[in-house]
């Protein structure tokens, strides 16, 4: 900080005055300011992303109260844009900025390559080592942020010297990164038939305390953190899942329980933990693991190793529920057939507060699923799908959809007949 | 806003459901019916055929089926993400409703039927039509509350609407104003005050809102028309918290009418507050907030009758009692023993070069040494430089650590004996008395100086300070003349003492006083008539400006003479209009300074955003003939956002963008425009951006940024801000100046040994005390200029800064105005405004028993029910009053 940029920040003075002071100042050289702490992780506070937060306005619950604060806030925000629009103007900041850049990218070198830092040695100098093995002591440039090091994070360093040239900060495991879902499902809440009930609960669990906080304050409640989907295999648990996925604007972030267990020890438990840190950092967000009983079965005596590191990777999952530190924004849809199996604690309220059931469809949820299968193909004069809607068989959901498709993959067009054969030539999951 | 609440959340499904392709649509319509559970579909033709019925031609029957079809819907329950079902069922007959409605004859079932379409509208009519509200007002009138919340809610919404159209058409608006009076009869009584105000408040008719209230409620409603307050426009703000008082008294809460009336500044209303209760106990609480407030208040018969009594009140009020209230509160808190500047130095603490080079005595460091011991000790009537060696016998010594200062050192060193004997006017004034006789001119000088501080915020009746001190005025010496008039200002600062007026402005009409002399009896006379808009003495320094030369313009102390002219209009806002135009006469070099100082002083706590975005206006400009107006309109942005906290937190964020691209002078007053805005309240953020700035290769900056760590961390004892401080001791150990503003700021951050705060704002926040402010302002438009006035001879200047000092404690007494202690919990304050229920108004607490400190941002509550506190607001001196239904419980 101290000497880095004397022309930048100097830029001379006022004409005239205090100028013997600065003036001796620039010349004399002076070590670099230690930063106040070195090594420690400050990742939330500082730097722009905290400068940039804007106020929390209380109260929640919608009133004049909470319109004029925020006008307030909007007020200074434009008086902000409109001071830096007028300073851009006057002196355009981005050919300075591309100076400096191209001047820090000249003493970084290139190629560069990727180390480790080992060990910190005093604000100027590390141990470091690169993916060859031996280790060097090396100096840090004074353009890297001192505060961000911390041993083990990974740096850059020069191709020759060595020396720390920058650091890398994207730490997320890109397993989770994964998971994120970019591009949102196509299936919407349209492409659910029935489920009316279903709909309206997880739209209060999940999406109203995100889009709507304010409800629950009104009533003076905290809104529920998570909801269990369960149900026969094929009822829509998923499909409602992806219809949230495609509705909302939060983060979604989806996991299938399995993806869970991994091969070393302590591995599930951290892409857990790291799973909802990034969750926590993309708030508002909401989670979906499917299939959760793959690691949510109850606990018992484990005697292989793997049974017992399923079972840690499931307290920590118990912990990110409802454990020391608080969820904010970060909504939990779990999914499972196989609810009886689960683990008590985990479906405890507090952690998962709603449960909801899939059934099988009714009659009239059925003709509504046949319907929405069945719009998109012509279909002859004389199909009768009440036959179908009637029957007493148990259709699930994905059955009346793979009755259409498998009709439709053998024929061009459908007739009564072939939906009968199509029936009859698929082999119903039914037990 | 109540409108936006309709519930279309569960519409979507439906709604989508109708989107796949079109030849599918005609089937599905007909299918619909059948997609209906079967209660459902009994449900619909039930209503169907009750809409057909109304639409009979026998009365019988159209009111049997009016009133069933009313009954379903009240009795239909939903969930918040759902239209109720009868609604979803009428929908489609609301047209037909409608015209039929037309051609009805009038009748009491035309009336009933407009009820029933007006709860359609709810969901039906498009937006803006308001057609909920034309229905209401053609309907039946009866209880509103019957058909549900939401109703009313958009009701209100629509009213809001309907109101401003009406208006703005010249329309009659009595029918309308029915309306509102039965909603916001309903909403009082269903909690939902904010409602109901935010109605009041967009039909511009909040006096509607007294006689709603009732005394389970008044307290919510006024605590959300105060907090709306700061934030209307002016003068709303001043109408809402008129209602407010008016509530206040209405319910006989004197003390919470009693922050109001100091709010708005009006003596009137205190005076009504104090006739208006015989109880001389609450009269002794009021007294006790008036004090803490600065008001110079003058009780005569008008206000209390009885003369003892009144004695009691007016002691009180004067702030006699405060020195041993401190007192009681350092020896509970056991930091009676004195400290040493070394003991706040720790010097052992640093490695290195630091601690080698201390040991080097040169005549600032011992200056500096003088104010630390000052600002450590200051009202505790004993240290270990000034005072120890008064005690001993050796007369020799007694003068030791004076002389150890040069010149003008000596009067900043005898000025503080009397910061330490803060307060404490009876042994303070003996103490410094010796030193009045002194054949130092500049001992005499700050002796009086000294007097000046002993008697600051203290007022009484026989006026010792102004004996002492007005004899010296005449004297022929500059020095001993500063001191004089300074120590006035600061003895009577908010006095509005006219003797002084009459002093004072003879030396300022005298074109032979020296500059300084000048000067320095224009910021006393701003500061005993701070914000009073006193025309004649805004003359008297207006002449004085204008008749200077060029060069004496060019003098660094006549920046004051601005601030002491602003002073006069401190907070009075639109009042400072016709001296601002007087001021565009002025010498050019002066103008510019002079109309952004009026500005940001005439409207400093008020938070009026247009004037932020005018002295924004200013700091954009870029200048190149050296002018310096840029740094007070800095100033003035922290000045005028301080008021509540979102303008403090977002004009952090406006003064970080003034760093980027400022110029220096610019980005010579960020620091302390940061240091003002968080004084006292040592935030994180703020106190990472005055450490990188405490670094800067400008002298200026880091000099007023390490100043401003100090403001900030004033009187909290923080061990962040001390130990940077530490470490800034070694790095600047070469530069004087630094090191200098090091160690002021090392002794603010240990003010009264952290038991001391120098924030303006006190009563959970909500008050300005005037005085404090204008103490803080002088002392930072005086750092502006840190090389020539604060490390010039210019130094005690910083004893304005006692102006702003009082302590933060929570100190109970009992009945007797004895201390009492009883057990407080304490904890972060949590804004409660608007919230439902009876939320905690502290979080994260500790239970202490009193006297207790109490940190910025921290509020206390009492955890015991056998004392009622008889202010709202537990701070400073709180009377407790026995708790006559108190039981003990075994």
């Amino acid at each position: 900080m101290g000497q880095g940029t004397p022309g930048g920040l100097n830029r001379q003075g006022l004409p005239g005055d205090r100028k013997h002071d600065g003036d001796k100042k620039d010349k004399k050289f002076e070590p670099a300011v230690p930063p106040s702490r070195v090594g420690r992780k400050q990742r939330k506070q500082k730097g722009p992303e905290a400068a940039a937060r804007l106020p929390t306005v209380t109260p929640l619950t919608k009133c004049k109260l909470r319109l004029l604060k925020l006008e307030r806030i909007k007020d200074y925000l434009l008086m902000e844009e409109e001071f830096v629009a007028n300073q851009e103007r006057l002196k355009p900041h981005e050919d300075k900025n591309e100076e400096d850049r191209s001047k820090v990218d000249d003493l970084r070198g290139s190629p560069m390559s990727v180390g480790n830092l080992e060990e910190l040695i005093d604000e100027n100098h590390a141990i470091v080592s690169s993916s060859v093995g031996p280790e060097y002591y090396v100096s840090i440039l004074s353009f890297v942020d001192k505060d961000q090091l911390e041993p083990g994070c990974a740096i850059l360093m020069h191709n020759k010297v060595l020396s720390v040239v920058g650091l890398l900060q994207d730490e997320v495991d890109p397993m989770v990164s994964v998971m994120k879902v970019e591009k949102a499902p196509l299936e919407s809440y349209a492409d659910i038939g029935g489920l009316d009930a279903q709909i309206q609960e997880i739209k209060e669990a999940v999406e109203l305390p995100l889009t709507h906080p304010e409800l629950y304050e009104d009533i003076g409640i905290k809104p529920p953190k998570g909801v269990i989907l369960y149900g026969e295999p094929g009822t829509g648990k998923t499909l409602l899942a992806k219809a949230v996925a495609n509705s909302t604007s939060a983060t979604f972030l989806r996991v299938v329980g399995s993806e869970l267990i991994q091969k070393y020890l302590g591995d599930g438990p951290k892409l857990v933990r790291e799973l909802f840190r990034v969750a926590d950092d993309l708030s508002p967000s909401i989670v979906f693991i499917d299939e959760i009983d793959a690691i949510g079965t109850k606990r018992y005596d484990a005697h292989s190793g793997g049974e017992r590191e399923i079972q840690r990777t499931m307290l920590e999952l118990l912990n990110q529920l409802d454990g020391f530190d608080s969820r904010g924004d970060v909504k939990v849809i779990l999914a499972t057939n196989r609810i009886e199996s689960l683990d008590p604690a985990l479906l405890r309220p507090g952690r998962i507060d709603r449960k909801i059931e899939f059934p099988l469809p009714d009659i009239k949820t059925r003709r509504r699923i046949f319907q929405i299968h069945t719009s998109r193909m012509t279909l002859a004069d004389d199909v009768n799908l009440e036959e179908f809607v009637m029957t007493k068989d148990e259709f699930s959901g994905a059955d009346i959809k793979a009755i259409c498709t498998k009709l439709a993959c053998f024929f061009g067009g459908a007739q009564d007949e072939d939906f009968k054969k199509a029936k009859e030539k698929f082999p119903c999951t039914r037990r | 806003m109540a409108a936006d609440q309709n519930p279309s959340g569960s519409t979507a499904p439906e709604e989508a459901s109708k989107q796949p392709s079109k030849e599918l649509k005609k089937k599905k319509e007909e299918k619909k019916e059948e997609d209906l559970s079967d209660e459902d579909l009994a449900l619909k033709q039930q209503l169907e055929l009750y809409v057909e019925r109304v639409q009979d031609a026998d009365p019988g029957i159209q009111k049997f089926a009016l009133e069933s079809m009313r009954q379903e819907i009240r009795t239909a329950t939903s969930s918040m993400t759902s239209v109720p079902k009868p609604l979803k069922f009428l929908r489609p007959h609301y047209g037909d409703l409608k015209a039929y409605f037309e051609t009805m004859p009038e009748s009491d079932l035309k009336k009933y039927l407009a009820d029933i379409l007006s709860v359609l509208a709810l969901t039906m009519s498009a937006e803006g039509e308001r057609e909920s509200l034309k229905y209401r007002l053609l309907g039946s009138e009866t209880d509103i509350g019957s058909w549900g919340h939401e109703y009313v809610r958009n009701l209100s919404g629509e009213i809001s609407q309907e109101f401003a159209n009406r208006q703005y058409e010249d329309l009659p608006i009595d029918a309308l104003m029915e309306l509102v009076q039965q909603i916001v009869d309903f909403h009082m009584k269903h909690n939902a005050e904010p409602e109901a105000v935010d109605l009041l408040m967009e039909v511009e008719d909040l006096d509607l809102l007294v006689e709603h209230v009732d005394s389970t409620n008044y307290k919510r409603a006024c605590s959300y028309l105060t907090s709306s307050s700061s934030y209307l426009p002016s003068p709303d703000d001043i109408l809402a918290l008129d209602i407010a008082y008016t509530i206040y008294i209405k319910f006989d809460d004197l003390a919470s009418a009693l922050r109001i009336a100091l709010l708005l500044d009006n003596i009137q209303y205190v005076k009504q507050i104090y006739t208006s209760t015989n109880d001389l106990l609450l009269k002794k609480q009021f007294s006790y907030i008036c004090a803490q407030h600065g008001l110079a208040l003058e009780l005569d018969k008008e206000w209390i009758a009885d003369e003892g009594e009144r004695e009691i009140l007016q002691e009180i009020a004067n702030n006699a009692k405060l020195s041993e209230g401190y007192l009681t509160l350092a020896r509970d808190i056991e930091v009676m023993e004195p400290k040493s500047p070394e003991d706040i130095y720790k010097a052992h603490l640093i490695d290195g070069r630091g601690s080698a080079s201390s040991s080097l005595d040169s005549a600032r460091q011992n200056l500096a040494a003088t104010f630390v011991n000052a600002f450590v000790n200051a009202g505790f009537g004993q240290d270990k430089l000034m005072t120890v060696a008064s005690e001993s016998s050796n007369a020799s010594s007694s003068l030791g650590w004076l002389f150890k200062n040069k010149e003008h050192g000596k009067a900043s060193a005898a000025a503080s004996l009397g910061m330490i004997l803060l307060w404490d006017v009876d042994s303070g004034l003996s103490q410094v008395d010796k030193y009045l006789h002194s054949n130092d001119n500049h001992v005499v000088a700050g002796a009086l100086l000294g007097v000046g501080i002993v008697n600051c915020g203290i007022r009484n009746d026989c006026d010792p300070a102004l004996a002492v001190l007005c004899d010296f005025i005449e004297k022929d010496d500059t020095i001993i003349k500063i001191g004089a008039i300074l120590g006035l200002g600061i003895a009577y600062a908010g006095t509005n003492k006219d003797e002084l007026r009459v002093r004072l402005t003879s030396i300022l009409g005298d074109s032979k006083s020296p500059l300084e002399v000048l000067v320095f009896s224009a910021v006393t006379l701003g500061l005993v008539h701070v914000g009073s808009c006193n025309e004649d003495i805004a003359q008297t320094i207006i002449l004085a400006i204008m008749e200077r030369s060029e060069t004496e313009l060019a003098d660094p102390l006549t920046r004051l003479l601005p601030v002491a002219l602003g002073l006069l209009y401190l907070g009075k806002q639109d009042s400072v209009e016709a001296t601002a135009e007087v001021s565009k006469t002025f010498n050019e070099k002066i103008r510019k300074y002079c109309d952004v100082t009026l500005l940001s002083l005439a409207y400093a706590g008020t938070g009026n955003v247009l004037k932020v975005q005018k002295l924004l206006a200013y700091c954009a400009q870029h200048l190149d003939k050296g002018e310096v107006h840029q740094g007070p309109a800095v100033l003035g942005i922290a000045l005028v956002a301080m008021a509540e906290e979102l303008g403090l937190d977002m004009s952090i964020r406006s003064l970080e963008h003034l760093l980027q691209y400022g110029e220096q002078n610019i980005r010579r007053a960020v620091p302390l425009a940061l240091g003002i805005l968080c004084i006292s309240n040592p935030k994180v953020n703020v106190m990472d951006t005055l450490s990188r700035l405490s670094h800067d290769t400008d002298s200026d900056v880091s000099m007023a940024a390490i100043l401003s760590l100090g403001l900030i961390g004033a009187g909290t004892n923080n061990a962040r801000i001390a130990g940077m401080l530490r470490n800034l001791s070694s790095y600047y150990y070469k530069e004087a100046g630094h090191l200098f503003c090091v160690r002021i700021a090392q002794g603010l951050v240990h003010l009264g040994k952290g038991l001391l705060t120098l924030s303006p704002y006190h009563s959970d926040r909500f008050l300005l005390s005037p005085t404090a402010l204008a103490g803080i302002v002088t002392v930072l438009h005086a750092c502006l200029d840190m090389k020539s006035i604060i490390l010039g001879k210019y130094h005690y200047l910083l004893y304005i800064l006692s102006l702003a000092m009082h302590p933060r404690m929570l100190m109970t007494v009992d009945e007797s105005l004895k201390p009492l202690s009883v057990t407080v919990r304490v904890g972060q304050a949590v804004d409660v405004v608007g919230q439902a229920g009876r939320p905690k108004t502290i979080t994260g607490f500790q239970t202490h028993s009193t006297p207790v400190l109490l940190a910025a941002g921290e509020r206390a509550e009492l955890a015991t029910e056998k004392y009622i506190p008889l202010t709202p607001v537990l701070e400073g001196f709180v009377i407790l009053r026995e708790n006559p239904e108190y039981q003990e419980d075994h």
